[in-house]
Parts: C-alpha cells; sequence; structure tokens
C-alpha cells in the first residue's frame, strides 16, 4: 500500500510538472491543500507552480491552507476519464454529492484554474484508494 | 479566398425603464425570427454555431443579441452606472428581452434562453406569453438561490479566473477541449457583471408557487437540461416542467450548463426536436 501510494505520488508530481496548462499560468501556484480520500491523506505542496512535496498521510497537524473530504468511492468516480454526471469537478461534487472543502476558501479561489487543472490529472493518474 | 461569415452583427439603441441601451446583435437567415440570449456574464459568440448552421438558418432568421453591460453591448448611456452597484432585477430583464424585440419589429419570435435567460424566458412565458411564437428555456428551474456571491469579483483574487474555473465544471467532461475553452474564454470576459447578473439569477427570480399561471395554449414551452449541468440539475428542471401545464421537458445527455457552445454537434438534435415539438403544438 506503502509503495504504490509513494508510486502514485511520483506519476501525480511528473503530470504535474509537464502539464501544459498548468506550466502555462502556473508562475505564482503556490499553496499546500490536503486531499482527504478516506482510506489515505495526501498532503500536496505547490511552489511557484512546482510541486515541491506530496506527504502521504501527513501528521494531524501538519498546516493546509484547504481541503478536500470524500469518501473514497467519490474519488474513485473523479477520477475516471469521464466522471459520472456530478464527479467531474469540485464544484459539481461539492454541490450535489458528497465532496466537502475546508479551510482558507480564499487561498483555494486565489489558485483555482491551477488547482482545477491540477485536479483533472487525477483523470490520468488515478487515485490512490 | 478570404473566408467570410454570412453572419452579420449592428447596433440598436432601445430604451429599457429609462435607460438608454445601445445593443449589439449578430444574425443570420430567413424565416420566422428566432432569438437567442446568452447566459450570465458572457456574450452572443455562446450561439456562434447556430448563427453559421444552414440547416437552421434556412428556415428561420437566427438573432443572437448581447445584453447590455455584455460583450459589445455597453452600460447605460444616459445614466452614471460607475456609481451603483449593478443588480439585474426580474422586471428590467423581461423589459430588455420585449424592448429589444420591439425594436427589430420582430413578429412571434421564438425565444431561446439559458441559464440566467433560460430563467427569465419563464417570466415571458408567464407575463406576456401573446408577444411570442414558443419559448424554449434552456438550463432554467422556477428558483436557483445560492450563488448571488462575492467571489465573483472578489479583490483578493483573479475574478476572471474564479469566474471561468467554476464555469469549467459545469461543462460535460467529454465535450471537445477547443470548445470548452471558447466557453471558459468567454465568461473570463464578463466577469465582472456575473454577480450583478446572478442577483437575478438567485435573488430576484423565484417562480416558486407561479407556475401553474403559465399558459402554453397562447406559447408552448420546451425545457431542456444537460445531463452534466450540476447548477440546474436534469431533476430540477423536469420538476419545474411538471408544474406547467402542457410543458415539455428533454434531458440532453452528456452536455453540460453551456450546450450550445460546449458541444454544439451534440445540442443540435436537441434543438430540432424541440423545435419540432413546437410546431407540432402550433399546427392548425
Amino acid at each position: 500500500m506503502a509503495q504504490e501510494a509513494a508510486a502514485w505520488a511520483e506519476k501525480f508530481r511528473r503530470a504535474t510538472e509537464s502539464d501544459p496548462i498548468i506550466q502555462c499560468y502556473a508562475k505564482y501556484y503556490t499553496c499546500d491543500f490536503l486531499l482527504d480520500m478516506e482510506a489515505l491523506r495526501v498532503g500536496v505542496q505547490m511552489r511557484d507552480g512546482q510541486v515541491h512535496n506530496i506527504e502521504i498521510n501527513p501528521a494531524p497537524l501538519d498546516p493546509h491552507h484547504f481541503s478536500l473530504h470524500a469518501p473514497a468511492e467519490t474519488w474513485r468516480k473523479m477520477s475516471q476519464k469521464h466522471p459520472p454526471p456530478f464527479f467531474h469537478g469540485i464544484w459539481a461534487a461539492s454541490v450535489r454529492e458528497d465532496l466537502r472543502i475546508e479551510g482558507n476558501i480564499t487561498v483555494l479561489m486565489q489558485n483555482l484554474r491551477n488547482f482545477t487543472a491540477q485536479f483533472e490529472l487525477l483523470r490520468q493518474t488515478g487515485v490512490p484508494v | 479566398m478570404a473566408k467570410i461569415s454570412p453572419v452579420i452583427g449592428r447596433y440598436v439603441t432601445i430604451d429599457v425603464d429609462g435607460l438608454e441601451y445601445r445593443v449589439f446583435w449578430l444574425e443570420n437567415g430567413d424565416g420566422p425570427p428566432l432569438v437567442c440570449h446568452h447566459t450570465a456574464a458572457t456574450h452572443n459568440h455562446q450561439w456562434r454555431h447556430l448563427l453559421e448552421d444552414e440547416d437552421f438558418t434556412s428556415r428561420y432568421r437566427i438573432i443572437a443579441y448581447d445584453m447590455a453591460r455584455h460583450g459589445k453591448s455597453d452600460p447605460p448611456r444616459n445614466a452614471e452606472w460607475w456609481k451603483e452597484d449593478y443588480r439585474l432585477t426580474a422586471d428590467h430583464f423581461v423589459n430588455f428581452v420585449t424592448a429589444f424585440c420591439d425594436a427589430l419589429e420582430l413578429d412571434q419570435p421564438t425565444f431561446l434562453g439559458s441559464s440566467f435567460s433560460g430563467c427569465v424566458a419563464l417570466h415571458l412565458a408567464l407575463r406576456c406569453p401573446e408577444r411570442f411564437r414558443a419559448i424554449i428555456p434552456l438550463q432554467a428551474a422556477d428558483y436557483a438561490p445560492g450563488w448571488w456571491l462575492d467571489w465573483w469579483r472578489h479583490p483578493h483574487t483573479n475574478a476572471a479566473q474564479v469566474c471561468s474555473s467554476g464555469v469549467w465544471d459545469m461543462m460535460a467532461p467529454m465535450s471537445p477541449d477547443d470548445e470548452r475553452w471558447l466557453t471558459l474564454w468567454y465568461h473570463m470576459q464578463g466577469a465582472e457583471v456575473l454577480k450583478g447578473d446572478l442577483h437575478f439569477y438567485s435573488m430576484d427570480h423565484d417562480l416558486r408557487g407561479r407556475l401553474h399561471e403559465i399558459d402554453t395554449a397562447k406559447c408552448p414551452l420546451v425545457m431542456m437540461t444537460g445531463s452534466y449541468d450540476f447548477l440546474t440539475p436534469p431533476e430540477v428542471t423536469r420538476a419545474t416542467a411538471e408544474q406547467v401545464d402542457g410543458c415539455e421537458f428533454i434531458e440532453m445527455k452528456n452536455l453540460g450548463h453551456f450546450p450550445m457552445s460546449e458541444n454544439y454537434p451534440l445540442f443540435k438534435p436537441y434543438l430540432a426536436q424541440a423545435l419540432e415539438i413546437i410546431d407540432r403544438k402550433l399546427a392548425p
């Protein structure tokens, strides 16, 4: 499980840093966020459009600006190549399904273009749950 | 050889509730008028494919305008609009649409509106059905609360990116990338008015308990919604349509909140179906 998660983290890092949309817009993409997938939590630190660190199961008090929480099944649906209706983005899934967005929403909004593009990379990398 | 579009654009000056608007519209085709209204915070390019589709322009005069404050239609010329917080109301919205149709001397146009203009389409059906041949609200509901938010122009964020990134999620993920990006691009250009537009959509628009007053014998009504539209999901539009006696409802599979712009080839047969339903209802 730990090895699989580490392999996924590396895959997600590479996908982020080679994505033409993120690299086009992400000069100031700097924030820390947590993806809570129920069975596993992923902490991501972005600095100037590059992945500074991806931490699998960060400690409870490790800081982040905002976080996304959903059951593993929801993450699996959101990461399909063509997600079913209302699992096709953070707005859709938080309004119509069981994704919760918490934390400093201003930071999320400030980085929304890049975060949205990065979130959709899950459709390429899948999720580690 | 230059590729010149048959679509032409013109301006008309209209008075709406004492405000003077110079309104830009695009049009193409011959036949009964089909008046198309864009979604909130964007402009008439959302109808770019329909405007050049000979299957429709051979049968209809397609007219797509920019609402005041959107696209090439400026804010009012005779008011200090920059000193007021723009908050669109149902009354003003209805009066804008009817004033524009009057200015172009349109006889019994069919009105095709989407999202906030799909909602105003319901007001037109309620208030002045005799003025329209038929009305087609897209992505509409009797009530759409919760979206009159400060985030749309918060000074600590890039409003164009916030508004357009929110829009991104409203489209079906299988719609073509280039069409989704164009749809996003249009929304980036109109971010400043999104909050004011959504004042109508989420605050002043509330037809709960009044839908039974709509008389589809005077004006046929066909409502359509995309299956990926999280803002107005199919069950919400269906529930609205079921409260209007004689209203038809069509769910558009694999389309989102901007069907005419995000994936026109998929939208086209649904529009044709809606127009066929209307023709059938109006047949003697």
